[in-house]
C-alpha cells in the first residue's frame, strides 16, 4: 500500500514540479479566470439583475471553462518525444498514474477555483456569507469531480484526431450534477443561508466525485493501453 | 447463429415492426378514444413514451455490451454495442422531437426541464460523444475502447444526473404540469400504449440485428481482403 501511495506521489510530484517550473497552465488559467470575471462584469446589466442572483452560476461556469482549458492539456507534456510510453512502461499501475494525474490536476484547478471565487467577489462586490468553510468545501468537491472526469477524458481526447475539441462534448453532459448541486450550494451560501440547507448538495457533490474518481481509476488502463 | 441467420431474422423482425407501426398509427388515429382534456394532440402519447422506452433500452444494452467488450475483448460485443447505440440515437431523436411538439400544446412551451426529457437529451449527447471519439481515432481498436469507456462512465453517472435534474426541477416548479401517465389510464389507451411499446421494441430488435449483421459482414469482407493479399 505504501508503495502504491509513493507511486501516486511520484506522478503528482513530477507534474507539479513541471508546472512550477514552466508555470504554463497555471498562468493561462489564472489569466482566463480574471479576464472572464472582467467580461462577465460587462456582460451583465447590474441594474436589471442583482449580482448575487447570478454570481454562483457564473463562478461555476467559469471554473468549468477554465478547467477545460487547463485539464485538456494534461497529457500534452507527455505527448512530446513519446514520453507517455515511458510513463506507462514504469512499474506503477495504471490507476496509480491516473490518480497522480488527477491529484496534480486537482491542486491546479482548486487553486484556480479559489481565484475565480476571489475575482467574482471583488468584481461583483459579493459577501462570502456566514460559512466560508462550506463554500470552499463545495468548490473543492466540485473541482475533484471535475478533474476525475477531465483527466480521464483528456486521455481519451488526446488520443483522437479531434483533440481538445471533443472534450466539452464528452464532459459537459456528465457535469450536469456537479453544476446543479455546486451552483445551488454556492448560491445559497453566498446569500447567507445556513450550511444545514446545503448539506444534501455537499453530500451529492462528494458522492459524484468519488464515483467519478473510481470510474476514472478503473477505466484509465483501457484508454492508454496499446 | 450465423451472420446470415441474424440478417434474415433481423429482416423479418424489422418488417414485422414496420407493419406493426402502421397498425399502431391506424389504431391511434381511428380506434382509440380521444382523451378528454387534451384532445387529439394526446395521440402523440402512443409514439413518445414507446420511443423513450426503446432508447433507454438501447442505451442500456450499449453500456452493458461496452463493459463486456472491455472485459472479454470479443469483437462481436463491440458490434452489438455500436448497433444498440445507433438504435438509441434514432429512438432518442424521435423522443426528443415528439416531446417538444406535444409539450407546446399540453404545457404551453416547447421545452421544459422535465426530468425524463432532460435525461434523454443528455444521454443523446453522451452517445454523440460516443460516436465522435469512435470515428476520430487512427486505430479502430482504440476507437472501440474509447467509446466503450464513454458509454460506461455515462451509465455510471446517469443516476446522479437524474437525481440532480429532479432536484433542480423541485426548485423551479412549472406552472402547469400534466402528467400523462396516470394509474387511471382508460383500458383502450393502455392497450394501445402497450401494443406500441411492443412494436417499438420489435422494430428496435430488427434494426439492431440488421445493423449487427452489417458489422459482421464488414468484418468478413476485411478478413477475405486480407487473405487475398496474403
Amino acid at each position: 500500500m505504501s508503495l502504491y501511495l509513493r507511486q501516486v506521489g511520484v506522478v503528482v510530484w513530477k507534474d507539479l514540479l513541471l508546472e512550477l517550473r514552466t508555470r504554463e497552465r497555471i498562468a493561462a488559467m489564472a489569466a482566463f479566470a480574471v479576464l472572464s470575471g472582467v467580461l462577465f462584469s460587462f456582460a451583465t446589466d447590474r441594474s436589471v439583475v442583482r449580482a448575487q442572483d447570478i454570481a454562483a452560476g457564473l463562478i461555476w461556469m467559469t471554473i468549468v471553462f477554465d478547467g477545460l482549458l487547463g485539464i485538456g492539456r494534461t497529457f500534452h507534456i507527455e505527448a512530446e518525444d513519446a514520453a507517455m510510453q515511458g510513463v506507462l512502461m514504469s512499474p506503477a499501475p495504471k490507476d496509480a498514474i491516473f490518480l497522480g494525474k488527477a491529484i496534480s490536476n486537482f491542486a491546479l484547478l482548486y487553486a484556480v477555483a479559489l481565484l475565480v471565487l476571489g475575482v467574482f467577489m471583488l468584481f461583483f462586490g459579493l459577501e462570502i456569507g456566514s460559512s466560508p468553510g462550506a463554500v470552499l468545501l463545495a468548490l473543492g468537491l466540485g473541482s475533484l469531480g471535475f478533474v476525475a472526469l477531465g483527466t480521464l477524458f483528456a486521455a481519451v481526447s488526446s488520443g483522437t484526431r479531434m483533440g481538445e475539441t471533443v472534450l466539452p462534448i464528452l464532459v459537459f453532459p456528465l457535469l450536469v450534477p456537479m453544476v446543479i448541486y455546486g451552483a445551488g450550494a454556492t448560491g445559497r451560501l453566498l446569500a447567507g443561508r445556513p450550511v444545514a440547507e446545503v448539506a444534501g448538495n455537499l453530500k451529492m457533490l462528494a458522492a459524484f466525485a468519488l464515483v467519478a474518481l473510481a470510474a476514472g481509476a478503473g477505466l484509465f488502463r483501457f484508454v492508454v493501453e496499446d | 447463429m450465423s451472420i446470415t441467420g441474424i440478417r434474415r431474422a433481423g429482416t423479418v423482425l424489422a418488417a414485422l415492426g414496420l407493419l406493426g407501426l402502421g397498425y399502431v398509427y391506424w389504431l391511434s388515429f381511428f380506434w382509440v378514444s380521444t382523451e378528454a382534456s387534451q384532445g387529439i394532440v394526446q395521440r402523440i402519447f402512443y409514439v413518445h413514451p414507446p420511443a423513450a422506452w426503446t432508447s433507454f433500452l438501447a442505451f442500456g444494452i450499449a453500456a452493458l455490451t461496452s463493459a463486456m467488450y472491455l472485459w472479454l475483448r470479443d469483437e462481436r460485443l463491440d458490434w452489438a454495442a455500436q448497433s444498440a447505440a445507433e438504435g438509441g440515437m434514432v429512438f432518442g431523436t424521435i423522443m426528443l422531437t415528439t416531446g417538444p411538439l406535444w409539450g407546446k400544446i399540453a404545457w404551453g412551451t416547447y421545452w421544459t426541464w422535465e426530468p425524463r426529457l432532460t435525461l434523454t437529451l443528455l444521454l443523446w449527447f453522451i452517445f454523440l460523444g460516443y460516436f465522435m471519439v469512435r470515428r476520430s481515432t487512427e486505430n479502430p481498436d482504440q476507437g472501440k475502447r474509447f467509446s466503450a469507456v464513454v458509454a460506461i462512465v455515462g451509465s455510471l453517472l446517469i443516476p446522479f444526473i437524474h437525481l440532480s435534474v429532479v432536484w433542480f426541477r423541485s426548485l423551479h416548479p412549472e406552472p402547469v404540469v400534466i402528467t400523462p401517465e396516470g394509474p387511471s389510464l382508460p383500458g383502450d389507451m393502455l392497450t394501445l400504449l402497450l401494443t406500441s411499446v411492443g412494436v417499438f421494441t420489435l422494430l428496435f430488435a430488427g434494426f439492431f440485428m440488421l445493423r449487427y449483421a452489417l458489422e459482421g459482414l464488414r468484418h468478413e469482407l476485411q478478413q477475405r481482403a486480407r487473405r487475398a493479399i496474403a
